[in-house]
């Protein structure tokens, strides 16, 4: 098998902690690019395999701005320019009066841009992955962790990998077909 | 830190707390004693100042007591590491009941309804002041308020430090929950009438549905900030150092951004309405908050109490460091002060148009602050610095995986 057909190379571990700890050595030992399974989110794995920032605070702050810019405008647009009513003899820009609609539409951006903001950025929907080719990754929701390094990690390499991966004493090695 | 080698007198508040007492006695009885020449010199200045400082002492001691019982509601590691910060703060509510002496003996210098001068010029106040704001209504009201404040937070306290010894084991924490929740209704409705007693009377003509409302969201903001505050002095240092996690200081600055904004919502709803409806009996209470210097106030509080903490607040990693939170919680608990102020002295000095602050407000800050953070201490030092058979505190201090 060519290496440009393999996905990555697949570690299965017994417990949460043992997973912790593999991800911590390989990533230490330079794999930049693996990935982690667990049936259950284990704290502190997501440090281990260097995950440290996610974008999803900014795409909801870019939402929530937008939101509110669009709710503010959408109103001045319609009360000051396009039909102005006057009201008890109040400013066409009465800005108190604004605020509601505004405030609602950061809310609404901004939990709109939370949810599909992580989606994307978690890539789903995402019909079909490469892990699934492995039979024992079923485990990954019952009772068993994974450990994947990707193939497309500049520190890869077939043979080495491999050496290391059992270093770390797993259950099992698979090779991950993509 | 494991159950195992855990005792009381590890967990016992470091010695810094026993200075800060000291101090705070010495600041507390020095502005006591300006206080009282403030009293005599310049009476006309200092009742109003009184009556702030008062309102920010019960806010402190009412918010944390509002917090507990939030606490024994929901649960939550956030909640067990100040538990014992909130019930030293919320013990400090006898001593707010007889700061509120020199109030009741000084009512005609606050409030109109107070004074007969004013009463024979305004029939329909005097109707008010014969059938509900009087001395006689505000002495009895203030009393059912304080007893069962004073009773919650005892029974609340006395069940804590039976958590501290061993035989209280396999207590359950239903007690707790049993008298918080009718207790939360009783703060949110005592409140409500007491501020409108002691600061809404101030303009005993003017009515505004959501003023205890306002007056709550500030309270519980107070004792979050003031949580943060005492756990940023006493995180550095052992026991707290030892179970403090940027976790829980991240759910405190989760609460900070949560009641900054309910403060702001509240605030805003009055505004809107009161702008909306356009109503002779309504508007005078801003038309008096946007005259001379208070509107600048004003909007100087929508700033710097409201947008400048909201934004720093959206910030994750700024609410993960006590180092940095506490800073904003320093202010935010000066822009209390500033917003009771905007509260009470433009009614109080319906007189005088301009802004301005007399030294017999810092003498009474320096007294009731200082007495106020005494006694705070004084309680937080009695006990350890969590409830130590808590079935809370055991699992805070269990590892979270292993």
């Amino acid at each position: 098998m060519s290496e440009s057909s393999v996905y990555g190379l697949m570690a299965e571990f017994d417990s949460a902690q043992e997973l912790v700890k593999a991800a911590h050595k390989t990533h230490d030992a330079g794999y930049k690019k693996i990935d982690a399974f667990s049936p259950f989110p284990v704290e502190g794995l997501a440090d281990a395999i260097g995950f440290r920032k996610n974008m999803v605070p900014f795409v909801v702050l870019v939402g929530g701005i937008i939101g509110g810019l669009s709710g503010y405008l959408l109103q001045y647009y319609v009360a000051v320019m396009t039909y102005p009513v006057n009201v008890g003899g109040r400013p066409y820009h009465s800005w108190p009066s604004f605020i509601i609609v505004t405030f609602e539409m950061t809310i609404l951006f901004a939990g709109l841009s939370a949810v599909f903001g992580m989606l994307a950025l978690n890539g789903l929907p995402m019909p079909y992955h490469p892990v699934f080719n492995v039979a024992e990754f079923a485990k990954a929701s019952e009772n068993k962790f994974f450990l994947v390094v990707f193939s497309s990690d500049p520190k890869y390499d077939g043979a080495r990998t491999r050496e290391f991966l059992k270093g770390l004493a797993p259950r099992a090695i698979s090779e991950v077909p993509s | 830190m494991t159950t195992a080698t855990m005792n009381k007198a590890d967990l016992m508040a470091p010695t810094v707390a026993q200075t800060m007492q000291q101090r705070s006695l010495v600041i507390g009885v020095l502005g006591a004693i300006a206080s009282v020449v403030g009293a005599v010199k310049a009476p006309e200045s200092f009742y109003s100042a009184y009556l702030t400082v008062f309102m920010l002492g019960l806010g402190l001691s009412l918010g944390c007591m509002a917090v507990l019982m939030l606490y024994h509601l929901v649960g939550g590691a956030w909640g067990t590491v100040i538990r014992r910060i909130m019930e030293a703060g919320m013990m400090t509510l006898p001593l707010m009941a007889v700061l509120f002496v020199p109030i009741l003996l000084n009512l005609a210098r606050l409030y109109a309804w107070a004074r007969p001068e004013d009463l024979a010029k305004d029939p329909k106040l005097a109707d008010i002041a014969h059938t509900y704001l009087n001395f006689n209504g505000t002495l009895t009201r203030a009393i059912i308020y304080f007893a069962l404040w004073i009773g919650m937070a005892f029974l609340l306290n006395r069940w804590s430090t039976a958590q501290d010894s061993a035989e209280a084991k396999d207590q359950s924490t239903l007690r707790f929950r049993a008298l918080s929740a009718p207790g939360l209704v009783i703060y949110s409705l005592t409140i409500s009438f007491a501020v409108i007693d002691w600061v809404m009377s101030l303009q005993a003509r003017w009515i505004s549905t959501i003023y205890g409302l306002i007056f709550i969201a500030g309270q519980a903001l107070a004792a979050f900030c003031f949580a943060v505050l005492i756990e940023s002095i006493l995180g550095k240092r052992k026991p707290m150092s030892e179970y403090l996690k940027p976790t829980e200081v991240h759910d405190h600055g989760k609460f900070m951004l949560a009641f900054v904004m309910v403060w702001a919502y509240f605030n805003f709803s009055q505004w809107l309405i009161i702008w909306a409806g356009n109503l002779p009996e309504e508007i005078p209470w801003f038309m008096r908050r946007m005259q001379g210097g208070w509107g600048t106030v004003g909007v100087f509080l929508a700033i710097f109490h409201f947008a400048v903490p909201f934004a720093l607040l959206l910030s994750r990693q700024f609410k993960r460091r006590a180092g940095s939170l506490v800073w904003l919680a320093s202010w935010l608990i000066l822009m209390r002060i500033v917003d009771l102020w905007w509260h009470i002295e433009p009614s109080a000095s319906l007189h005088h148009d301009t802004v301005h602050v007399s030294w017999t407000f810092f003498a009474v800050l320096a007294g009731i602050g200082g007495l106020w953070m005494a006694y705070f201490f004084r309680n937080l030092r009695a006990r350890p610095l969590l409830a130590v058979y808590a079935p809370q505190t055991l699992r805070l201090l269990e590892p979270s995986h292993e």
